[in-house]
């Protein structure tokens, strides 16, 4: 019991009898006691007795109980130090000037043994209770001081892996609050390797650090396969998948996505479970992208719909996407912003105002807040010609020309797993860790996959182009190809790839053997279509060889076939005009 | 006027039950103090400081209730407010009273002594 | 898999869409696309708007397509292909072959 355990009580009366009484009250009911006859006594004693209670006679002489209250409570600071003041209980005016002073209570006379004993009870208790919510209070604010330290921390590695991309181009414009990641909204936008752009933006379930987790890979996946120049649904599907197997079943990610070609001035849009996408055209006309999908990581990669609706648009247009927080952001009354209020901001927008400085302008007007501190994640594209965008673009590989130059590397398939596995998706990253290689994606990729598909199918499984002369050769070729890849055994592909630096770029040759017999690769190649057309006997077979020799600088076979070289020669694209479109 | 008893037995009793052996050095103290406190509130009538005699006469007050003196603590009550009210012409009757009544207790509380 | 197709109200035209990966893969499901059910189709439309990539053996599909629908008479229209993909058809001529829009 806290009540057995002995207190020590400050006493402050100038009345010589009534000090005497209570001295002796408190020391009868098992506490120590210091006795004073005055407020100066009690502050001077107070330092270093550090009494639990004190009770203080309000009229004294030298110092009154009201200003030695005050005193003592700014000494004692946070903690509790319980004050009851001593009095006849007669004027409800110095009552009140008591309790302002910090009094906690009022003892009368004359004093009570057993009212006395249950108020140092009370008190006691209620020191207790105010010492370990304190420590509570240290211990919550300590925690909460870590916590917030390491989102900072997690909020920089965040950073590096999710804001390095193009977000800061002309024709964008975004808002999100500073520690977005922890209300678990995400807004990416990246350069596509053949002109182009993509933007995500996305809103996961829940607060905090799982909704921040989430938005890690989704970055890397985003960045990563984007600058591979894969397009939006492969990235959607990618994230999709991937966030199926990682996030929790209750959790995924509300998103939109942006596939921006400036050069044929189209959009492609997905929307799973944001608010509708604006498009709102030049010259005022708006059109309204809703939501058509499930958000992402919900269904499994099978039933999952990465279908992008495609949207023809002119320079001037603007694209304007948001998060739920804009629609729910309450005003002071508890009222959601709503999709009503929305679309009545942008019906009275002054022309010229950007739409999302509208947007913005509205909701902080409706919900009367006026700093930082929100849920709300926005951004808008304006379409522009291709020649404008083209600049901002080409910043790019110019800030990553850091990176691996200089290697080479030697990966062999063999046995059943060239029936069960890809090689190439592994190849084409190895080749995509070099920067300046990246806007090469599709070249590279094609490259790796004919070399892989002669290889496989003409070398290893001894499958002739012959067969493909007739729509059945064809059914005929691919069912045996299927027949031969699941009973191989004792064969191998090698992949060995070279990279270099060179005065104006690099240099990558690609090796491709096969443990096959070789194929006569002089008949298969087609000199080209053109020279054919006309002729009933345009063979369907060969085409590979040709977009090798067209896209490589050089194209080398030898052993009879079963061993291939191709020297890729690329360049810095300082001054190169934008793709080849 | 004043229907307050004389003395207070019951707090007295509890009074003696608590000090024990202090008990007696309690009354002496409090019968000190209180003709010092009488002589007090003299002098500040003679020397017209009301806020001496209400400060005098609010401890006596205190420490009459408590030693059990209801009848003397409202006596010092009126004349603390007296004083307060600056109507130390009133003082003396006061004052007078409270001598009278606190003769009383004195030799009433003579009697509890050892 | 991937691939859908769709006629026009009067019967004449045979929209394949094909989503994803144009490669060997989907080859049995590329020809039972033109090949089922088209007595009336007078032209074909190949929508490439989501196809992500389009290998050699994709280019011997489409030249199936052509010579079925009737080699130098055939009608095919090849549309909505990304930089990309257009450029696997650029530089195998095909443009020559195909109206490519």
């Amino acid at each position: 019991m806290t009540d057995s355990k002995p207190l020590r009580i400050l006493i402050a009366d100038d009345s010589d009898s009534d000090r005497l009484i209570l001295k002796t009250l408190m020391k009868r009911l098992g506490h120590q006691v210091r006795a004073t006859a005055n407020g100066s006594e009690a502050v001077a004693i107070f330092p270093e007795y550090l009494p639990d209670v004190v009770l203080l006679d309000v009229m004294m002489p030298v110092m009154d109980g009201i200003t030695a209250a005050r005193e003592i409570k700014a000494m004692a600071g946070e903690e509790l130090v319980p004050v009851i003041f001593l009095t006849s209980l007669t004027d409800a005016g110095a009552l009140a000037r008591c309790l302002d002073a910090g009094g906690d209570d009022f003892l009368t006379k004359p004093y009570n043994k057993i009212i006395i004993q249950a108020k140092l009870g009370a008190f006691n208790r209620m020191r207790q209770m105010h010492k370990t919510l304190s420590q509570q209070r240290d211990l919550i604010r300590e925690r909460n001081r870590q916590l917030l330290e390491e989102q900072q921390l997690a909020k920089r590695v965040f950073d590096n892996i999710a804001h390095t991309g193009c977000l800061n181009a002309d024709n964008i414009r975004h808002h999100v609050s500073p520690m977005s990641i922890f209300n678990g909204d995400i807004l990416f936008a990246c350069p596509r390797p053949a002109g182009g752009m993509h933007i995500l933006i996305g809103d996961f379930t829940g607060h905090g650090l799982p909704a921040a987790i989430g938005a890690l890979p989704i970055a890397e996946i985003f960045y990563g396969m984007t600058s591979m120049g894969f397009s939006g649904n492969d990235v959607l599907r990618e994230v999709n998948d991937k966030l199926g197997r990682i996030l929790p079943t209750g959790m995924f990610c509300c998103a939109a996505m942006i596939q921006a070609d400036f050069h044929l001035n189209q959009l492609r849009i997905w929307n799973g479970g944001l608010p509708d996408v604006v498009l709102l055209r030049k010259g005022g006309p708006r059109e309204l992208v809703p939501s058509r999908h499930l958000p992402l990581g919900v269904l499994d990669s099978a039933r999952f719909d990465a279908t992008m609706e495609l949207f023809h648009t002119s320079a001037g247009d603007t694209l304007l996407m948001m998060t739920d927080g804009v629609l729910e952001a309450e005003n002071e009354q508890a009222e959601r912003y709503g999709e009503g209020r929305l679309k009545q901001a942008l019906d009275t927008a002054p022309a010229g105002e950007p739409p999302i400085d509208t947007v913005l302008g509205a909701i902080r007007s409706f919900t009367g807040e006026q700093s930082g501190h929100d849920d709300l994640t926005l951004v808008s594209l304006d379409m522009v010609v291709a020649s404008d965008f083209h600049e901002s673009a080409e910043r790019l590989p110019q800030s990553a020309l850091k990176g691996p130059a200089q290697w080479h590397c030697v990966y062999e398939v063999r046995d059943d797993t060239l029936a069960q596995f890809s090689p190439l998706p592994l190849l084409l990253h190895i080749c995509m860790e070099v920067p300046g290689l990246r806007r090469k994606s599709a070249d590279i990729y094609t490259l790796l996959s004919e070399l892989y598909t002669n290889a496989l199918e003409h070398g290893v499984l001894g499958l002739s182009s012959d067969l493909k002369t007739s729509p059945d050769g064809f059914s005929y070729y691919y069912s045996e190809r299927e027949r031969r890849l699941e009973q191989v055994s004792g064969h191998y592909i090698r992949f060995t790839l070279t990279h270099s630096m060179t005065r104006k770029g690099g240099k990558l040759i690609i090796t491709c053997e096969d443990s096959g017999q070789g194929f006569d690769h002089s008949s298969q190649i087609t000199t080209g279509a053109a020279d054919e057309s006309g002729n009933a006997n345009i063979k369907y077979s060969g085409r590979g060889l040709l977009l090798m020799q067209k896209l490589g600088h050089s194209l080398r076979y030898s052993e009879y076939g079963s061993r291939a070289e191709i020297v890729y020669d690329w360049e810095l694209a300082i001054k190169q005009p934008g793709g080849w479109s | 006027m004043n229907d307050k008893p004389h003395l207070d037995e019951e707090a007295l009793t509890e009074l003696q039950d608590v000090m024990e052996d202090e008990f007696d050095v309690l009354i002496e103290t409090y019968l000190k103090d209180s003709s010092d406190r009488i002589s007090h509130l003299r002098s500040a009538i003679g020397s017209a400081d009301p806020d001496a005699f209400a400060r005098t006469a609010h401890s006596f007050k205190g420490s009459s209730i408590n030693i059990g003196a209801p009848m003397l603590g409202e006596l010092c009550l009126r004349a603390e407010e007296a004083g307060k009210d600056n109507r130390l012409d009133e003082a003396s009757d006061v004052v007078d009273a409270i001598e009278v009544e606190f003769q009383r207790i004195e030799q009433t509380l003579k009697r509890f002594l050892a | 898999m991937p691939i859908n197709t769709h006629r026009s109200d009067d019967g004449h035209t045979l929209t394949i869409r094909i989503e994803g990966r144009f490669d060997f893969s989907t080859h049995q499901a590329f020809r039972n696309a033109y090949e089922q059910d088209n007595q009336e189709v007078k032209e074909f439309v190949v929508d490439l708007s989501q196809t992500t990539y389009l290998d050699s053996s994709a280019l011997g599909m489409l030249l199936l397509l052509r010579d079925y629908a009737g080699g130098d008479g055939a009608r095919i229209e090849l549309k909505n292909c990304n930089n990309d993909v257009r450029r696997i058809l650029t530089i195998s001529n095909f443009e020559q072959l195909f109206s490519i829009k």
